[in-house]
Order: structure tokens, then sequence, then C-alpha cells
């Protein structure tokens, strides 16, 4: 009968036309990162290492035992001389930060960084459907995204999302918001913006635990243009193969290794307490053991499995060193994107990844010109490779961040082409790694260690610190 | 004797059963199409003999084995698929407020008393805060957190992590109670909270407190305004899409303990005298075994954002006075910047939940205005038809008398409103849960009922999110309101004098 086999023609071409667009919806719910854009200061915002000891020097609350200590924190840190800090701060009136102050701040970045990502990603703001805003310590009402939306005319039904608080590791939780909104399989264009707001933050009291935030964090932010897109797919720089994310909240010395406080004398500041390298490790672990086996290749896996169960055989109550040991962590990343939280977390991770001296130099090497840039850090070390040529089709890129709470957030990347553009690296990149290793800090204020408190004359000093030649 | 019912009235009611026809028409038209449709093949199948019946069964028996299966196969393959793709729907388990003690409580006398010990007020000050409140539609057991209730208040960090540590945990330890969820089981954390952002967040201070699991996806939003709450239940179920079988916490508070204002500012004293103290936790699940208990179904969330337009971005603007001190700045623009956004929000909203009649009839005017010029007024759905139930933040009496008048709703829809807005004041993000369970306290929610809730915030934004009742609500309902439902719906007078 006609009627049936018309029938049946029907059904078959609506089944395929089925099956089509639902391999289709699965094609689009890749997240590819389109392009980025890093943020560069003005020149008149860099904090030498003169402008630094002038800062130190306006705090009276501070004697000897604090500049001992604020030098032995700075020369540690890994920063050098050209790093960024907010207006109010360098103009002396970083005691009595105002609400303009910190607008002013983020102003600054906004306007440059973004007009920036949509000049060269040839984007209009129109078209943007997601934003995703993280600006950890500062969050006023109307939010930062609704001033991006404001600014840049963007459509009524863009979908805003404005996180806060959430450490330097929120710019991946801003990219688990975008990635998650993708997977819905509508072709969408998404920014995310990450930076860190330093102008309200200054700890004016002398608890070191709170002085801490003073010396490493400095000014940046970047802002990221992704989309699942997959005829954007030969634009883009990168693809997003995983992301992990660990909260070890739960355990309460985690939970307390970085808390917003007053101290004694009401002050407000950052408290960072001597177990946050401890919980930082304990939330890398705990990352670790889930990242692994979506990263590493399969013939890593079965081996560890093997080592593991060989183990548990012979020796069931030992601990499992060796057979971490045996890991060879490279295997499945070709580059690595560590958080420059400090020349101190960067060495941990590189003890405890067996990473070389060239798979941790561009996070250093960012320490050092761009200093803590809090949740932005990760996106200047990426600028630094693609800066140095070293990112290459099909090879894989693994961000590593941390953040208070206790967070240890972590993504695979998979380079799409061979990706060479300098952005905020350009004009230095040469200089880089540096020819000295002497640190300026030490060589300029070396001599607190030598003054004890009956030779330390504050106001001699304090002649010194503003008529020295550098 | 009885009167001729006048000409007027007659025709109103006349149209009115022809407006309620046409509805009935347009809204059932598939019924009304296929009614004859069945009535034809019955008849034709009436008029067939045995016989013609019979070879089309041999017919059938004739055609090869694998061609049956293969299109049987196809069809269970495509309808696999089909069911596979459709999106996960997202069910509310359950909610809970945050209910705070009698002695929190600020009636108006002592709300004068306070403003006027307080040392930064000047008698025109406290005047100017009293006349607000007088009109403002609060009643007198709205509630302030302990550091206000301290003249000066005191506004410090620890004060307002501790008004943070109340609210919210005893809203999501009443909710597990209810819910008897594991805080190990939940898989996804969103919170938000406007103007008070601690590091670590308020989301980790939850981590921490229920130690909750340490793959948790959590997100702490800020700054977004009192429709936060929408925007987080937009998050909640995006994520759910992506991942299945999976709980979301959401929790929506408004911390007061570091906002209030101690300046001369007029527009900056509103808040002051609106914001109250409040917290709502809400359960969202997509696990199939929920759907036995779970008490809604999320339908549709739609969000707009009007701060293109300047008028609207600075509508509510925080900002530093003369003095030095931060506030929030209401611009005396707001109800026709609301009114506006709420347009654009129904715009979208309209096509997705009103039933056909409406829709025809709105397109039809639309044609009419638009390309035959007839110098009609537009023409406003009736969004009574779509909904049962109206959730309107309670930003204050204005807000909602502006809604009340944009949609065209009667007294007893916007009653929740108006009613949470009096008991508890303007709670920010949680308050559309506040008059949730004011419906449900009060015994009107029922099976298959839809609920509309707007929220409004800074930006200037609009969001609105429809639930879908599963199952009836029975009273006496455990909420908020189980200790004052009795005492209401109240008559709320214009002015109520305190002075």
């Amino acid at each position: 009968m006609e009627v049936l086999t018309t029938l049946t023609i029907v059904i078959l071409l609506y089944s395929l036309y089925l099956l089509y667009k639902s391999y289709k919806l699965k094609c689009s719910t890749n997240c590819y990162l389109v392009d980025y854009v890093c943020f560069k200061p003005s020149p008149d915002r860099q904090i030498t290492t003169r402008k630094c000891g002038e800062i130190i020097e306006r705090n009276k609350n501070l004697g000897l035992a604090e500049y001992k200590f604020l030098l032995k924190v700075i020369v540690n840190s890994g920063i050098g001389e050209r790093t960024y800090g907010p207006r109010n701060i360098i103009e002396g009136r970083e005691e009595s930060p105002t609400l303009d102050d910190a607008i002013e701040e983020m102003d600054e970045f906004l306007n440059v960084c973004v007009h920036d990502l949509f000049v060269k990603t040839k984007i209009s703001p129109r078209d943007v459907d997601v934003l995703v805003v993280n600006i950890s310590t500062f969050c006023p009402a109307p939010s930062l995204a609704s001033r991006i939306v404001h600014q840049y005319n963007m459509r009524e039904d863009v979908k805003t999302y404005n996180l806060s608080s959430m450490g330097c590791s929120a710019t991946l939780v801003a990219i688990d918001v975008v990635q998650n909104i993708f997977k819905s399989g509508k072709k969408s264009l998404a920014v995310v913006i990450t930076s860190e707001s330093i102008s309200p933050n200054w700890y004016s009291g002398n608890d070191k635990s709170m002085m801490l935030g003073n010396c490493l964090f400095r000014c940046g932010g970047s802002a990221m243009l992704l989309t699942n897109d997959p005829a954007m797919q030969a634009r883009a720089k990168m693809r997003l193969k995983c992301l992990v994310r660990t909260h070890i909240g739960a355990n309460d010395d985690a939970f307390n290794s970085a808390v917003q406080k007053e101290d004694d004398m009401g002050r407000v500041g950052v408290h960072l307490s001597k177990d946050l390298p401890k919980a930082a490790m304990r939330a890398f672990t705990e990352n670790l053991k889930r990242l692994l086996p979506k990263i590493l290749p399969y013939r890593q896996i079965a081996l560890i499995v093997f080592h593991v169960v060989k183990q548990k055989l012979v020796q069931p109550d030992a601990k499992l060193n060796k057979v971490v040991a045996q890991i060879n962590f490279k295997s499945g990343v070709d580059h690595f994107c560590l958080h420059t939280g400090g020349t101190a977390v960067i060495d941990a991770v590189r003890r405890a990844l067996r990473l070389s001296e060239y798979d941790v130099e561009p996070a250093r090497m960012t320490l050092h010109r761009w200093g803590n840039t809090s949740a932005s850090s990760i996106w200047y070390v990426l600028g630094y490779m693609e800066a140095k040529k070293r990112l290459k089709k099909k090879e894989r890129v693994l961000m590593i961040s941390f953040g208070s709470g206790f967070k240890c957030n972590s993504c695979l990347w998979e380079v799409i082409r061979d990706l060479g553009d300098g952005d905020v690296w350009e004009d230095c990149i040469k200089d880089y790694p540096p020819k000295t290793l002497v640190n300026p800090y030490l060589d300029k204020y070396g001599w607190v260690n030598e003054e004890t408190e009956e030779t330390f004359n504050r106001e001699e000093r304090s002649e010194s610190f503003k008529n020295s030649p550098w | 004797m009885a009167n001729e019912p006048s000409p007027q009235f007659s025709s109103s009611v006349r149209l009115k059963y022809v407006k309620l026809g046409y509805q009935y028409l347009v809204n059932h038209i598939l019924t009304f199409i296929l009614i004859p449709i069945i009535v034809g093949i019955s008849i034709e199948l009436a008029r067939v003999g045995p016989d013609e019946i019979l070879s089309l069964v041999r017919f059938l028996n004739d055609l090869d084995l694998i061609y049956v299966m293969s299109t049987l196969f196809l069809v269970i393959i495509v309808g696999t698929v089909y069911f596979m793709s459709r999106p996960r729907p997202v069910y509310l388990v359950d909610y809970a407020c945050f209910r705070p003690k009698p002695n929190f409580r600020v009636p108006f006398s002592t709300f004068l008393e306070h403003a006027r010990l307080v040392p930064q007020f000047d008698e025109r000050t406290v005047r100017f805060q009293v006349k607000i409140l007088e009109r403002s539609g609060l009643g007198e057991e709205t509630c302030l957190p302990p550091a206000n209730h301290y003249i000066p208040p005191t506004c410090s960090m620890a004060a307002a992590r501790a008004e943070a540590e109340l609210v919210i945990f005893s809203a999501i330890d009443e909710l597990l109670n209810k819910t008897g969820m594991r805080p190990k089981n939940i898989d996804i954390l969103i919170v938000n909270c406007s103007l008070f952002s601690p590091t670590p967040s308020l989301s980790a201070m939850i981590v921490n407190k229920y130690k909750l699991r340490s793959n948790i996806l959590s997100f702490n939003l800020s700054g977004m305004g009192c429709s936060a709450g929408l925007i987080s239940i937009d998050l909640a179920r995006d994520l759910l899409q992506a991942h299945g079988n999976s709980n979301a916490l959401v929790v929506s508070t408004e911390i007061i303990t570091p906002n209030y204002y101690l300046g001369k500012e007029r527009a900056m004293l509103l808040p002051n005298c609106l914001f109250r103290m409040g917290a709502a936790a809400v359960l969202l699940s997509n696990c199939r075994r929920e759907k036995r208990r779970a008490k809604y179904r999320l339908t549709h969330v739609v969000r707009t954002h009007k701060g293109a337009d300047d008028a609207a971005y600075r509508c509510v603007f925080q900002e530093q006075d003369s003095e030095g001190l931060t506030g929030i700045n209401l611009s005396k623009d707001l109800m026709a910047i609301a009114g506006d956004a709420l347009k654009s929000n129904i715009t979208t909203m309209g096509p997705l939940v009103l039933p056909a009649s409406e829709q025809l009839l709105f397109l039809f005017c639309l044609i009419a205005r638009k390309v035959f010029k007839v110098k009609w007024k537009p023409y406003i759905p009736d969004f009574r038809l779509a909904f049962e139930h109206f959730c309107i933040h309670a930003g204050g009496r204005a807000v909602i008398d502006e809604l009340q008048k944009n949609l065209q709703l009667s007294d007893q829809h916007v009653e929740a409103s108006r009613m949470a807005l009096h008991r508890f004041g303007n709670t920010s993000s949680s308050s559309l849960w506040y008059e949730l369970n004011y419906i449900e306290s009060k015994g009107r929610m029922k099976k298959g009922d839809r609920v509309w809730m707007i929220g409004f915030g800074s930006g200037f934004k609009c969001n609105s999110a429809v639930w879908k009742c599963l199952k009836t609500v029975k009273t006496p309902v455990d909420g908020p309101w189980s200790t004052s439902i009795h005492r209401y719906p109240v008559d709320i007078p214009a002015v109520v004098k305190v002075l």
C-alpha cells in the first residue's frame, strides 16, 4: 500500500532529522576560548622599590620589628620593580579610601580591557549573551556586571552573573558557570571579566598576618571571550577539555586560613594564617585525585592502578608515597599555568608535581613583572607562554589556582592552533628571564636587618627613605 | 420592583460572555477540530463491512518480519533520543524562610525612639524617616538584626557575620529538617547576598558549617539587588540541566547590619525605613525520585536587564554622600522604571505562558494599530488567565500599587505581597518566598496552580519565574506565618500616624 510506504518514509526522514539535531546539539557543547586580553595599567601607577618604601614608612603604626618582617616578606615574594598599584595608595590616601576610588580603579580596568577585547575579537557588545564578572573584594550596587552592561549598551536579555568573594581561584568558577550554560547546546557568546579591587582593602594596622596582603597583591585584570559555536572554532585559541573544582571548607583549619576580619583595634584586613600552605596542599591533593584520571593518558593510569594494587597486596598499611613518586604528571600536560600566589606557592606546586624550572618560569616571571594579581594571574602566565611562542597546536595547558575557602580549581585546555600574540608582554618579553638575580628590595632595604631597637632612629631613616637616589 | 439593568451593564455582561466564549473556543481548538474527525472515522468504520477489515489484517500479516522489526526499532530509537534530549525538569522539593524572634521587632515607636537618640540624626532627618515609615505599608512586627538595636547601630564586620550566620543557618536548618536531606547529598550551592560579601564567601561559610562535600559546585553572587533570588534560580536551573541526578541548595538573603545609613541625604534614608532582616533557603532537584514529594516544578525563567538605559542604571545606586557616608540612593523615577522593565519582561514572558486566545487578541490589536493605524489603546493581555497566584517583590507599597495597575490585578492577587510587606518588611531577594508561604498558609495553593514570581533589582533588572504546583498544600503550614496567619489579611491604611 502506497500510504503505508509513504508513512514509513516520512517516519524515517523525521527520525533522521531528529538524530541530526541531537548530534548538532552535542557539537555545540564545547567551550572555546576565542581570545583574551590582560590589563596593563598606566606607567604612573608603577610601584618601584622606592615607592614601596615610602608607602610603608607612611604607616606610623609600624616599628622596627614590622619593618624586618615586611622586608622578609617582600624579598621572599619574588615581586619585581614594575608591578602596579591603585592611585589612592600611590597618592598617599590609602588610609581613607572612598567609594569613588574603588570605582575609579575598576573603571580604568573596564574601560581599557573590555574595550580592547571587543576590538580584538571584532565582536559587538550587543552580540554577547552571557556576562560573568568576578571581582572578589568589591561589590557595589548596582553590580559591576550592570556597570558593564550600561557602559557597553548590551542587550536586555543578556544573562549577567556577578561573583564575589570567591578568592584567587574565582576565574575558574566563572569559566565553570559559562561552561555549564554552554552545555544546553544553544549557541552563545560569553564574556568573562576577572580582576581584583585593591584600593578599598589596604590594611592600616600592625597585625603581621594581615600585612601580607598589602605586600603581595597588585593591580591587574583580564577579559576573556568564550563561545560554544562550532563555526568560531577556527578563530579560537583553545578548547576546554575538563574543569575540576575542589572545596575543602568543611575542614575548619582550611576555612579559617584566609579570613577577612577586624583586628584588635577594629581595622579590617585579611588574616592569612600559618595553616594556609597546609590547607593549600590538602586542597591541591584532593583536586589532583579527581583531575588526574581525566588528564593522564590511559597507559599512565593503568600503570598507577597496577602499582597501587601491587603495594596494597604487598604492604596494605603503607602510605602511597612510592606510587605517587612513579606518576609522571607531565605525560598528559605540556604547559603549566600556576597561580602566582607567591614564590612559596610556586615552589610548593613545583615540588609536588616534580616540574622543571622551565615549566614554572612563566609563573615566576609573571610574579616578578605583575605581582600577585589574584584571580587574573593565570591569564598573565598564559600570556607569557604565548609571547614566548611556546604554545603549539594540540598541546595541552593546565591551569591551577587556589582561593580562600579553601578552594583549589584546575582546568585543562587544548591549544587549537599555534599561538604567538604578545599582548601585554609584547614590550618586555625580551627582558625575561632576567639576567640578574639580585633582589632589588634586599639591595635597597637590607640595612633594616642590621638595625636593633637601640640603634634604630625613625626620623633619620625616614629621611633616607625619601632622599635615596633610586 | 426590580429595575431593568442599565444598558451599559447589560452590554458589559454580554461582552464578558462573548469574551468567555471566544477564550473557550480558541484555547480548546484542537479538541474542536479532532471531534468531527473522530466522528467521521467511526462512521466510516461502521459502514465498512467485516470482509474489508479482514483483507486489511491479512495484508499486514503478509509484510516481511524484517520490515516490521526495523520500523519498530527505528521508532524506539527516535523515541529514546527525543526523550533524552528534552530539558530536565527542575523540581522545588521544599523551601524554608528565616523566622525572626519577637525580640528583634522594631515597632514604629522603637524606630522613632532610636532615631531620636542616634546622635547623627537631626530632628529634620528623624521626621523624614518617620514620615516614610508611616506611609510605607510596613507593620509593627518587622525585624532588624541585633546590631541595629544599638544606639548608634554597630556596623562591624563581626556583627554582620553574626547576622549572616543567624539568618542563613536557621533557614537551612529548617529546610534540612523538613526535607530530611543530608548535607552530603547537596551537589550545588548558590548564595546571593547583595550588600555584604566577606572573604571567605558566605557560600564557603555554609560549606564549612554543614561539612558539604569537596566536589560541591558553589557560587556566591553579590551586588545583584533584590531580584538576585531569581538569578540564583536561573543559574541553578542551568546547572541542573548540565548535571543529572543532582540537588541544588539556593540561599537568598540580605544582610542589613553593615548598610545602615547614618547621614542626612533623604534619598539615601529610604532603605533604613524599608529593609528588614530575612532569608530563604530553597532546595531544587532534578532527581526523578524527588518528583513524588516535590511541591513545585519550574517552568520558565525570564530575565530582563535595562542597564543600557541611563535612568534605569542610576535608579538604585550606591554612593557616598557629601560627608563620605555610603548609602543606597533610590531615585524618584523608580516606579516608572519598574513599570517599563516589567513591560519588557512580559513581552518575552507573554508568548511563553499566555493562552492562545490572549496571544491572538494581542496580535490582532497590534496589527490593527501598527499596520492599519487604528486608534486603539494597546491591548494588555489578561495574565489572570495564565496564573492563579502572583508573588510580586515587596519592594515597597508604591511598587506593588504600580504593578497592580499595570497588570490589572485584583486586590486578592496582590494580597500576598502587601501582607508580606506589612509583616516582614522589604526582605529583599527572600521576600518572594515569604509571599509564597503566605499563599500556602491561607490554603489557596492547589495542584495545577501556576505561580508567577516577579523580582526587581538594582541595575535595573526585572526577573520573573513561573512555577507549577504539583500537589495541593494542606493547612496548617509550618512556616514564618504560622504564628500570625490567623490575623491576616489586615487593612493597611494609607498613613499610620506615629508622630
